[in-house]
C-alpha cells in the first residue's frame, strides 16, 4: 500500500563502530509498532536514518513500495523528536502555519479567520482543548508535542515516527499523547514510537519489535502481552538483571539540608529537610516548579526569599533534569565529562591535574555504569540517550557529596539500568548520603523512596512513608 | 525471497552495479579514516604548500633565519591571537585586545619618556592596566549581561580613545633630551631586537621541552588499538624521528635564531597551554565555553570563570603592546589595529591545525606562524605586501572550509 514502509538488510557504522547488524522490519499501514531495547542497541540510529540524518547506510528503504534515500522531506511522514521545533513566543495557529504557504485573503492581507478555523480543526485532532491564540510558551510541554503532532497531521501526516518524546513528559500528558497517537491509527495512519516506558507501550502497542546490539531480536503482536512478559522479552535478551533485595530500614542521620520556606523560580516557599541516610521522594506534574525544588536543595539556585541551609560539610551534587539540554558537553570525551564536578580529587602540587589518575578512574565509572561504548575517550555527544544519562549519573557518583539530588534519574534508561540505577541509589543511602530524588516517574519513588511527596503549585505536600505504597496508590494521591 | 524479479529480466535490463573498486590496502584506509589525519590534514597541506614554496622560490624562501624573523616581528600579532584564544574557549569573543595592545605600546613608551617611571614600574603597570581592562570586559559581560561583541568593542574604543588622549593624538618616539628608554628594553642589542639571541643553552632548554611538550600530546592521544605502555613508546619514537627531521631540514638554525622575543612567545605559550589543558581552570574554561547550563549545574563557577578569562586575555594583549614597543622603540597612533583579524584568523586556524574542532595553543602559534609564511612567501615571489590582508583572509577561508569538507567525509 502507499505508506507501507519496508526496511531490508539496513546496516550502519560510524567508523569502524557497527551500530546496525541488518535490520529487516516492513510496517503497514494502521500498525502502532513499539520498538524497544537496552540503550545503545541502535533504536534513534534507525529513526535517524529514516529520518534522513545519517545517510551513507547499507541495506535499501521502500516506501510504499519504492525504493528512497529516506523518509525525509514529504509530508507524508513526520518526524517528533524532543526538539519540537515550535517558537515559544508565537501563538499555537501561527506556530502551526510555519514553513506553509499563508491563507491569504487579499495580496499580502493574511485570511486570520481561515487559519484560526485551519488550527482549531488541526487540534481538534489530537484532542488538544485550547484555544488556538495561546501563545506555545504557556503550553505544558505535553501539550507543546501534541501541537507539534497536529502540525504534522494538518499537512497530510500518514506516518508518525516518534522517539522518546514521551520521557520527559509528566504521565498524564504522556498518556494524553500516546491515547491521540493511538487515534490516528484508528484512522489508518501508521505509527512508530520508541520508549522504555513498558506501561506505554503495552497501553497502545499492536506490534512490539525489540532491538538488541543492532539487530531485531523480537518482533511480535502486544496481545497477550502483560507486563511481566514484557520485562521478560527485554530482559530475556540481556545479561541476568540484579534481584532487587529487601530493602534494609532507612536510618536518618543529621541533617543536610534544610529548606525554610525557601522561594526561587516557580518553588516555593518550601519547607523541606534531607537527612543523610535517607531517599526522600518529591514527584508533581510538569510546571508545578518541581525541578526548582531541587535546584535549591542542590544550591545551583539561591533563594529570592527564606532560606536553604547546609552544614558547610554537605557537599552536593546534581543530575539535571532536562538532560538535552543541561546534561554535558557534547563535543568533549566522556571522560571529560565525567570527572567536570570532582577535578579537586586528581590536584597534584602546583594545581596539575593527575591525568593518569583521572583518566583511570573515568574508565571504572564507564565499567560500572556500563557505559557503551566503552571507551572514555569518545566524545560524549555521540552516546545513545540512555548511555548520556549513565554519564551524567557518573559524574555525580565521581563527586562523591554528602547529597545527592537526582532529577529524573531514570529518563531514558532501559530496563536493565533502571533497575541498576536502583541498585545504585540503594547503596548510596546504605553508605550514609542522603537523596532526594525529584523525579514525574513514580515507578522511580516506589522503588526507592523512604518518604515521598507531591509539589503542587510549587509548595510541597505533606509527606507519605514509603512502606506499602504502590504506583497505583500515589496516582490516586495527586 | 531470491527470485529473479520478472520485471527487470527483460529488455529492459537493470544497469549493472558499479564495478566494484579494487579494495584499497585497508592499513591506508585505516590511516585515512583516522582521527589523528583528520586532524592532521591542514596541517600537512600547508608543510605542501611550503614545499611547492621551497621549489618555487628556493634559497629566497627557505632560510629559517628569514623565517624567524617572520615570527619574531608577528609575536605580538601572535601572542593577541593567545589572548582572544582564551575568550574564544569560553565561548566569548574579545574585539578589544588589539586596542588594549595600542594603549599599552603608548605607556609603555610614554610613561618612561613624558613622566620618567622606573621602567620596571612601567611594565607592571601596562600589564595591570591589561587586567583592569579585562575586569571591565567581564565586567560588562557577566554582571550586566552586555553582548560580548558590543562590550568588547565598546571598551575596544575606549582603550583605544585613552591612547590617542594620552598621546594627543601624535606618534610617540623618544627624542633627545628625554628620559631614555632602557637599553635592554629596545633598540640594538636590547630583548626586543631581533639580532640579539638568546643563549644556546636556553634554547636547547626551550627545544627539550617543546619535545617533552610533543611527546605527551602525541601519548594523549592514544588510540584504542594499542596498549598504554606500546604506545609511549610508539609515541617517543614519532616525536624522535619528527625532532631529527627539523634538525636535519634546518631548524638547526632555530637555536642560534632564537631571539628573545621568539622565547618570550614560547615561555607564555607553555604556560598557557599547561593552565587550559594541564589544570583545573582549563577544564572549567572549556566546560564553560562548551555548555554554560551544563557547566554551572555541574559545580563550575561559570561566571568567574569567564571573567578570569577576560582578564587573561587582557593581560595577553598589554604584553603584546608591550612586546611591540620593544620592537618598535615607538608608538604611533592604532600601531594594532591591523592585527585583530589575523590574531582571531590564527586562534580559529588553531581548530584545524593538528586538531579536530577544538581551540588549542600550539595550533594558534602554529597556524598564525603558517598565515604569515604563507603572505611572506608571496612577498618574497613579488606579490606587492599591500595584498597582506587579501591573503590572510583567503587563508584562513579556504583553511577552515577544506577541513571542515574533510571531516564531514568522515559522518
Ligand atoms: N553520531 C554518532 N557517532 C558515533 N557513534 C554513534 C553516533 N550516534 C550513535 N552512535 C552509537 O550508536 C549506538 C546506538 O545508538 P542509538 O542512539 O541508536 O541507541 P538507542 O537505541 O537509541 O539507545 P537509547 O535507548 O539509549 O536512546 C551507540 O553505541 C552510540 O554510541
Ligand atoms: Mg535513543
Amino acid at each position: 500500500m502507499a505508506h507501507d514502509i519496508d526496511i531490508r538488510g539496513l546496516t550502519k557504522s560510524f567508523g569502524s563502530h557497527a551500530v546496525l547488524h541488518g535490520i529487516d522490519l516492513r510496517i503497514g499501514e494502521g500498525e502502532f509498532v513499539g520498538l524497544m531495547g537496552p540503550n545503545g542497541a541502535g533504536k534513534s540510529t534507525l529513526i535517524k536514518i529514516l529520518a534522513g540524518v545519517h545517510g551513507n547506510y547499507g541495506g535499501e528503504l521502500r516506501f510504499g513500495g519504492e525504493r528512497v534515500p529516506s523518509l525525509a522531506g514529504r509530508d507524508d511522514v513526520g518526524f517528533i523528536h524532543q526538539d519540537l521545533g515550535l517558537v515559544d513566543d508565537m501563538s499555537i495557529v501561527d506556530n502551526l502555519r510555519l514553513g506553509e504557504a499563508p491563507l491569504r485573503r487579499l495580496g499580502p492581507l493574511l485570511h486570520h479567520g481561515r487559519e484560526a478555523r485551519a488550527a482549531a480543526d488541526a487540534l481538534a485532532l489530537v484532542g488538544l482543548e485550547r484555544s488556538v491564540d495561546t501563545p506555545v510558551g504557556a503550553l505544558s510541554p505535553g501539550e507543546k508535542t501534541l501541537v507539534a503532532v497536529a502540525r504534522l497531521l494538518a499537512r497530510g501526516a500518514r506516518v508518525l515516527v516518534v522517539d522518546e518524546a514521551t520521557s520527559t513528559l509528566s504521565p498524564a500528558d504522556a498518556q494524553q499523547l500516546i491515547d491521540s497517537l493511538k487515534r490516528t491509527t484508528a484512522e489508518g495512519a501508521t505509527v512508530i514510537m520508541v520508549s522504555h516506558k513498558l506501561s506505554e507501550i503495552l497501553r497502545v502497542c499492536d506490534r512490539i519489535v525489540v532491538v538488541l546490539d543492532g539487530r531485531l531480536v523480537e518482533d511480535r503482536p502486544a496481545e497477550g502481552l502483560d507486563h511481566d512478559g514484557l520485562v521478560e522479552l527485554l530482559v530475556a535478551h540481556e545479561v541476568d538483571g540484579h534481584p532487587g533485595g529487601e530493602r534494609e530500614p532507612a536510618r536518618p542521620g543529621e541533617e543536610l539540608v534544610r529548606l525554610e520556606g525557601a522561594v526561587a523560580g516557580r518553588a516555593g516557599p518550601v519547607d523541606l529537610v534531607v537527612h543523610a541516610g535517607e531517599v526522600v521522594g518529591l514527584t508533581g506534574l510538569a510546571g508545578s516548579g518541581l525541578h526548582d525544588v531541587a535546584f535549591l536543595a542542590h544550591g545551583s539556585a539561591v533563594p529570592d526569599r527564606g532560606r536553604v541551609v547546609r552544614p558547610p560539610s554537605a557537599t552536593t551534587a546534581l543530575v539535571p533534569p532536562y538532560r538535552e539540554r543541561q546534561g554535558g558537553f557534547d563535543e568533549h570525551s566522556i571522560a571529560r565529562n565525567l570527572t567536570i564536578s570532582a577535578l579537586p580529587r586528581w590536584r597534584a602540587p602546583w594545581r596539575l591535574l593527575r591525568t593518569g589518575v583521572e583518566r583511570r578512574d573515568a574508565r571504572d565509572v564507564v565499567g560500572r555504569l556500563d557505559v557503551r561504548p566503552g571507551d572514555p575517550e569518545r566524545a560524549y555527544g555521540d552516546l545513545s540517550g540512555g548511555n548520556k544519562q549513565k554519564v551524567v549519573f557518573g559524574r555525580a557518583l565521581l563527586r562523591d557529596p554528602r547529597l545527592y539530588v537526582l532529577c529524573e534519574p531514570t529518563r531514558g534508561v532501559d530496563v536493565q539500568t533502571r533497575r541498576e540505577i536502583y541498585r545504585l541509589i540503594d547503596e548510596l543511602r546504605s553508605g550514609g548520603a542522603g537523596v532526594l530524588v525529584v523525579t514525574s516517574d513514580f515507578e522511580d519513588l516506589v522503588a526507592v523512596a523512604d518518604r515521598m511527596s507531591v509539589v503542587v503549585d510549587g509548595r510541597v505536600g505533606p509527606f507519605l512513608v514509603a512502606d506499602d505504597m504502590s504506583a497505583k496508590d500515589l496516582e490516586a494521591f495527586i | 525471497m531470491r527470485n529473479i524479479d520478472p520485471s527487470t529480466g527483460g529488455a529492459a535490463t537493470a544497469p549493472d552495479p558499479a564495478p566494484v573498486p579494487p579494495p584499497e590496502p585497508a592499513a591506508i584506509r585505516r590511516m585515512l579514516s583516522s582521527d589523528g589525519f583528520r586532524a592532521s590534514v591542514t596541517f600537512i597541506a600547508f608543510l605542501a604548500l611550503f614545499a611547492v614554496y621551497a621549489v618555487w622560490l628556493g634559497d629566497s624562501f627557505m632560510t629559517t633565519d628569514g623565517r624567524l624573523l617572520d615570527v619574531h616581528q608577528n609575536a605580538p600579532v601572535l601572542l593577541l591571537g593567545l589572548a582572544v584564544l582564551v575568550t574564544l574557549i569560553a565561548g566569548q569573543f574579545d574585539l578589544s585586545v588589539a586596542s588594549m595592545a595600542t594603549l599599552t605600546t603608548f605607556l609603555a613608551i610614554g610613561l618612561k619618556v613624558n613622566q620618567d617611571w622606573p621602567f620596571l614600574l612601567v611594565i607592571v603597570a601596562c600589564l595591570g592596566i591589561g587586567v583592569i581592562g579585562g575586569l571591565l570586559n567581564g565586567f560588562l559581560v557577566v554582571r550586566l549581561r552586555v553582548n560580548t561583541f558590543i562590550a568588547t568593542l565598546a571598551t575596544g574604543g575606549i582603550f583605544l580613545g585613552l591612547s590617542s588622549v594620552y598621546s594627543k593624538g601624535t606618534q610617540l618616539s623618544p627624542t633627545e633630551g628625554d628620559p631614555p628608554i632602557p637599553g635592554w628594553f629596545s633598540g640594538p642589542d636590547s630583548l626586543g631586537a631581533f639580532g640579539n639571541k638568546v643563549p644556546s643553552v636556553v634554547a636547547w632548554i626551550v627545544i627539550a621541552l617543546l619535545v617533552l611538550w610533543a611527546f605527551t600530546a602525541v601519548r594523549s592521544r592514544r588510540p584504542e588499538r594499542f596498549a598504554e605502555g606500546a604506545w609511549a613508546g610508539i609515541a617517543a619514537g614519532i616525536v624522535a624521528v619528527a625532532t631529527a627531521v627539523l634538525l636535519v631540514v634546518g631548524a638547526g638554525g632555530f637555536v642560534e635564531g632564537m631571539s628573545w622575543t621568539i622565547l618570550l612567545l614560547l615561555v607564555v605559550g607553555l604556560g598557557l597551554w599547561t593552565l587550559i589543558t594541564q589544570m583545573t581552570y582549563g577544564r572549567h574554561l572549556h566546560a564553560t565555553g562548551a555548555n554554560p547550563e551544563a557547566a554551572r549545574l555541574a559545580g563550575v563557577r561559570t561566571e568567574r570563570v569567564t571573567v578570569q578569562a577576560f582578564v587573561i586575555g587582557g593581560v595577553l594583549a598589554a604584553l603584546a603592546g608591550i612586546v611591540l614597543a620593544a620592537n618598535q622603540g615607538s608608538a604611533s597612533p592604532d600601531v594594532a589595529a591591523g592585527y585583530l583579524l589575523p590574531a582571531f584568523a590564527a586562534a580559529f586556524l588553531s581548530t584545524v591545525v593538528l586538531s579536530s574542532g577544538r581551540f588549542t595553543v600550539p595550533g594558534t602559534i602554529i597556524g598564525g606562524t603558517f598565515l604569515v609564511w604563507v603572505s611572506q612567501g608571496l612577498i618574497v615571489g613579488g606579490l606587492e605586501f599591500t595584498w597582506n590582508e587579501v591573503v590572510n583572509g583567503v587563508v584562513l577561508a579556504v583553511a577552515v572550509a577544506f577541513s571542515t569538507v574533510f571531516r564531514k567525509d568522515g559522518r
